[in-house]
């Protein structure tokens, strides 16, 4: 099911998991995720992810190629400014709505980020008429552009593009109601 | 009692006297913790939650130059036949989080942890030189805590919890040695049974439960409390061996799996 990167000759991109062997220590030099056994022979992974080995430079004086493994821990989405978050919203407020950010373009975060949607950026027009509590509900699934990083508690985003808005909700009648035109971001929300 | 028939060999729950109960193992049950994982062993059932590396909270706990590695055991009151309040911290549960904490220290590359973190401070020293870097290398001690609970108890926990711990400190991303597993075998009616439960471990006869490295095969942890002859042990604990090695089999399965997951949801 998963989408894996090619594997190479040498193991690159392979899956490993802790107490594995990556090689000999005279071919190898353990990087992150890697450490030398006691013997000081063999090279093996201490974190569970991918394997990637970095070859030396043709002119290097250490002719070893380091190995390291990426453990899904080590790189998390984060919100740029610009980027396309999918988000679940929290509380909505007179002026602001609040909201948890699922996904960074298409990939879910680690780690939870709030963001704030603004009363002035829901759409491009009228900006002054609109109505938060018609808007949005708690629980909606938006897709949103990320304007700024914001204060120091939430990013701060918006959603007056066409392509942005509400994605899927909740009727009061718990009736599920998912947006025609932004139908095809929901394939992402499957694993959120 | 006959725990193993006569005539068919079989023990009392059915199994082979070198069959191990089911296994599951699942990854992420606990939302807020760092790494966690539910195992089972038929019915033994245990949750562990993994917190950390954090900074160490009680400082005259902290080791010189690793990292504190803490252990908390508990029974749910619900775990067993009969509902009982157990008293928080009672001799047994105190014993089997020590047993616990050595055998995940022995796995967890502890020297690793004692981060020293650089810490700037810009100092104006002078105008013309303007901004002075200053840094002071601040040394700042890790703990690793590990929460384990039993939800439901037939036998073997202390194996469980072992084997839902490695879970959990693999889910957490904390680098390990090799992975830590366990398994417990016994030796009833003059025949090596492995992964006792409850009612055999209750017979009274000899309870060996072992702990191993399985790729670099290291004993970590190898407990009995009963007399066993030489040869007889060599046996039992041979079976608790293999008992183990296919535990830890079954874990990196859960491991690629759970990885392999997470890869396609980030959309790699």
């Amino acid at each position: 099911m998963g989408v894996m990167a090619a594997v190479g000759g040498d193991g690159d991109g392979e899956l490993v998991t802790p107490g594995e062997l990556l090689g000999d220590s005279s071919k190898m030099i353990a990087g992150r995720g890697a450490y030398v056994a006691p013997n000081g022979r063999s090279v093996r992974a201490s974190l569970t992810g991918i394997r990637r080995v970095t070859h030396p430079q043709p002119d290097a004086a250490d002719q070893r190629s380091i190995v390291e493994v990426v453990g899904h821990k080590a790189h998390g989405a984060v919100p740029q400014p610009g980027s396309v978050v999918i988000v679940r919203i929290t509380k909505v407020m007179a002026r602001t709505a609040s909201a948890d950010i699922m996904c960074v373009e298409s990939k879910a975060v680690r780690e939870k980020f709030t963001g704030i949607i603004r009363q002035q950026d829901v759409r491009a027009t009228e900006i002054d008429k609109v109505d938060m509590y018609l808007s949005f509900r708690p629980g909606d699934i938006v897709r949103a552009l990320v304007l700024s990083l914001g204060d120091a508690r939430a990013y701060y985003l918006s959603t007056a593009k066409n392509e942005l808005g509400v994605v899927s909700a909740q009727s009061i009648a718990a009736n599920h109601i998912v947006s025609r035109q932004l139908l095809t971001v929901t394939v992402i929300l499957r694993y959120c | 009692m006959e725990y193993v028939d006569s005539l068919t060999g079989f023990r009392l729950d059915g199994r082979r006297p070198n069959d191990m109960r089911q296994i599951r193992g699942e990854i992420g049950v606990v939302a807020k913790a760092d790494g966690s994982a539910l195992f089972e062993m038929g019915n033994t059932k245990v949750i562990a939650a993994i917190y950390g590396p954090r900074e160490v909270q009680n400082k005259g706990q902290q080791a010189n130059n690793q990292a504190l590695v803490r252990c908390e055991y508990s029974m749910a009151n619900f775990s067993t036949g009969d509902r009982t309040r157990r008293p928080k911290g009672d001799r047994r549960s105190t014993e089997i989080s020590l047993v616990i904490r050595q055998t995940m220290e022995a796995c967890i590359l502890t020297h690793l942890m004692p981060h020293s973190q650089v810490i700037l401070i810009e100092f104006l020293v002078h105008i013309l030189l303007k901004f002075f870097m200053y840094f002071l290398p601040k040394i700042c001690f890790l703990q690793i805590d590990i929460f384990v609970q039993v939800l439901q108890a037939d036998g073997g926990t202390r194996s469980a919890c072992i084997n839902a711990a490695t879970l959990a400190l693999a889910d957490a991303g904390i680098p390990m040695r090799d992975i830590v597993t366990s398994c417990s075998a016994g030796y009833l009616s003059s025949t090596p049974l492995l992964d006792l439960n409850y009612i055999e471990d209750s017979a009274g006869g000899p309870d060996v439960t072992v702990g191993i490295l399985a790729k670099t095969d290291k004993v970590t942890l190898l407990q009995m409390d009963a007399k066993l002859p030489m040869d007889i042990f060599e046996n039992v604990m041979q079976l608790a061996i293999e008992g183990c090695k296919a535990i830890a089999h079954y874990i990196r399965g859960v491991l690629l799996e759970n990885t392999k997951q997470l890869e396609c949801r980030r959309g790699i």
